[in-house]
């Protein structure tokens, strides 16, 4: 339980944040000097992978090691779904947060990594309720909600952060115990984990917003639906000046209750990221598809 | 210290890190003490800052919260806020902030120069080396003997800047930054705890107080509790 405290905590300290994809040094120390409160360190941007049509793994040491050492801010890096050497890897390496996630190439398509076996914390990827407690019962400190990546549309972001909302302040209203059990085995996690997210009212680990976010507005819309904090993937580094980009996304994060503030961090940021509509984007090529 | 009679409050800057926390437990801490009125704001703005009886900075990215208080406008006022004697508790990010110099910061990052001590940031090192301990703090608050602490890629106090003229130069090859607030605190600097391998982890200096550790992660309202007591409602 303490460890859990620790791994959690960490994420605590993130709130009211924006965490942000990079893949060079170069970038990191953008991001860190624009305000970002931790960075993602990966090869590719969700983007590129999703036009690249390759198999996504885990990034070269070398590459991590030397965001580790740009920057002094938390650095986490990526690892497919149920990977667990990827993982052990890089725990080896001291990454402060690991992101099993679903923008890599799914190692295994059965289960996920058993993340309470390691000291290092994990953020996991969520679309609703039943996989964002899946996630924590396997040892999840922090939770995504998983958008879509690479897109520049929001849309997904938002349907998935409001369905998790919608869920618990559904779920909360049941008081047969009966239906509480049905429910448990539903969304395949134990009854106490539920019982504990419906007495609170939310998630028993920090959560934020992924997937698609382009804009400072688009990172306070989803501050207002109630998120802890912001993943930005793709928007900020395709994006014609991103440390002006980055820099407005933070501002945005902590005032997103401002509309005034709002507006002036919404001005003359240049050309944003290209986005891809959602609608154009097929079932089977969406990552938030995968996972379990 | 504080002038007006009832109605007090405390505010918590909530431009990044774990304020929600430090909002629950004041709440709960006050509630508890049953004292006049204390109110719990969050502060992201001057007027909010302006006003807050007492102020208490949060832990979180002490980069980010920096960076962000000076290009929002409210760097300048806080560091006013410091230099006015109100009470002011850092924790970890917050005890950064408060510093009069920082080892391990950023160029960029502007600290508040409230008390004479140097942090280290990161001391302990990455994520890995976070942990947890109950300590004694039994010497400072009564019958407070096993309080869980919380270590979260903390920063610790390296030295005691006391009467030793704010030397810029550093013994280690990282960035040390001094704060550029002309604010000198007069109060004594008083160690309230210090871990067996020597590292300082909670200061009192006159109104404000530093802690390495983050009293607002655990279901403990204890240290809250005595720091409203101690500082806040303090004549």
């Amino acid at each position: 339980m303490s460890e859990f405290r620790i791994k959690a905590g960490l994420a605590q300290m993130l709130k009211g944040g924006v965490i942000m994809d990079v893949v060079t040094a170069e970038q990191a120390k953008i991001a860190e000097k624009a305000g970002a409160c931790a960075v993602m360190a990966l090869e590719q941007i969700p983007a590129e992978m999703r036009a690249s049509g390759r198999v996504c793994r885990m990034s070269d040491p070398k590459m991590i090691r030397s965001i580790m050492e740009a920057v002094s801010i938390p650095v986490m890096a990526k690892v497919r779904i149920g990977h667990t050497v990827e993982a052990q890897v890089l725990e080896a390496l001291e990454i402060d947060y690991i992101d099993e996630s679903e923008v890599l190439t799914p190692a295994n398509k059965e289960l996920h990594i058993a993340k309470s076996d390691f000291k290092v914390p994990f953020v996991c990827g969520a679309k609703d309720l039943g996989e964002a407690l899946r996630r924590i019962n396997e040892g999840a400190a922090m939770i995504r909600t998983k958008g879509e990546a690479g897109t520049g549309d929001v849309s997904e972001a938002v349907k998935h952060i409001s369905k998790i909302k919608a869920e618990i302040a559904e779920y909360s209203k049941i008081t047969d115990e009966n239906e509480l059990n049905a429910l448990a085995k539903e969304l395949r996690v134990p009854r106490s984990l539920l019982d504990e997210v419906l007495k609170a009212g939310r998630l028993p680990v920090v959560n934020f917003a992924a997937g698609g976010v382009a804009t400072p507005a688009d990172a306070a819309l989803l501050m207002q639906l109630g998120c802890d904090g912001i993943f930005v993937g793709s928007g900020i580094f395709t994006s014609e000046n991103p440390q002006l980009l980055a820099t407005a996304i933070v501002n945005a994060t902590t005032h997103y209750d401002d509309p005034k503030k709002v507006l002036d961090y919404s001005t003359d940021l240049g050309k944003l990221m290209f986005g891809v509509a959602i609608d154009s984007i097929g079932d089977k090529d969406r990552l938030s598809k995968r996972g379990w | 210290m504080i002038s007006r009679a009832n109605n007090i409050t405390i505010g918590v800057l909530a431009l990044q890190g774990a304020f929600a926390e430090h909002i629950d437990h004041l709440t709960t801490a006050a509630d508890s003490l049953q004292t006049q009125p204390i109110n719990v704001i969050p502060v992201r703005t001057p007027p909010e800052l302006d006003s807050c009886d007492a102020l208490v900075i949060p832990g979180g990215e002490s980069t980010a919260i920096s960076l962000i208080a000076e290009r929002t406008g409210l760097l300048a006022h806080l560091m006013d806020y410091v230099a006015s004697e109100k009470p002011v508790w850092g924790t970890c990010a917050g005890l950064i902030f408060l510093a009069k110099q920082v080892v391990n910061g950023k160029p960029n990052q502007q600290i508040l120069g409230g008390m004479d001590i140097q942090v280290h940031r990161n001391a302990f090192g990455r994520q890995l080396h976070s942990f947890e301990a109950p300590l004694d703090f039994s010497s400072f608050i009564k019958d407070v003997i096993d309080f869980p602490t919380v270590f979260i890629r903390a920063p610790v106090i390296s030295k005691i800047l006391e009467n030793a003229e704010s030397e810029s130069e550093s013994e280690s090859e990282l960035t040390t930054i001094i704060s550029n607030n002309t604010y000198k605190n007069k109060a004594p600097l008083q160690i309230l705890h210090q871990l067996e391998n020597g590292f300082i982890v909670a200061v009192k200096q006159g109104s404000k107080l530093g802690t390495s550790f983050h009293p607002e992660l655990v279901s403990d309202t204890r240290f809250h509790k005595w720091f409203i007591l101690e500082f806040v409602l303090r004549e």
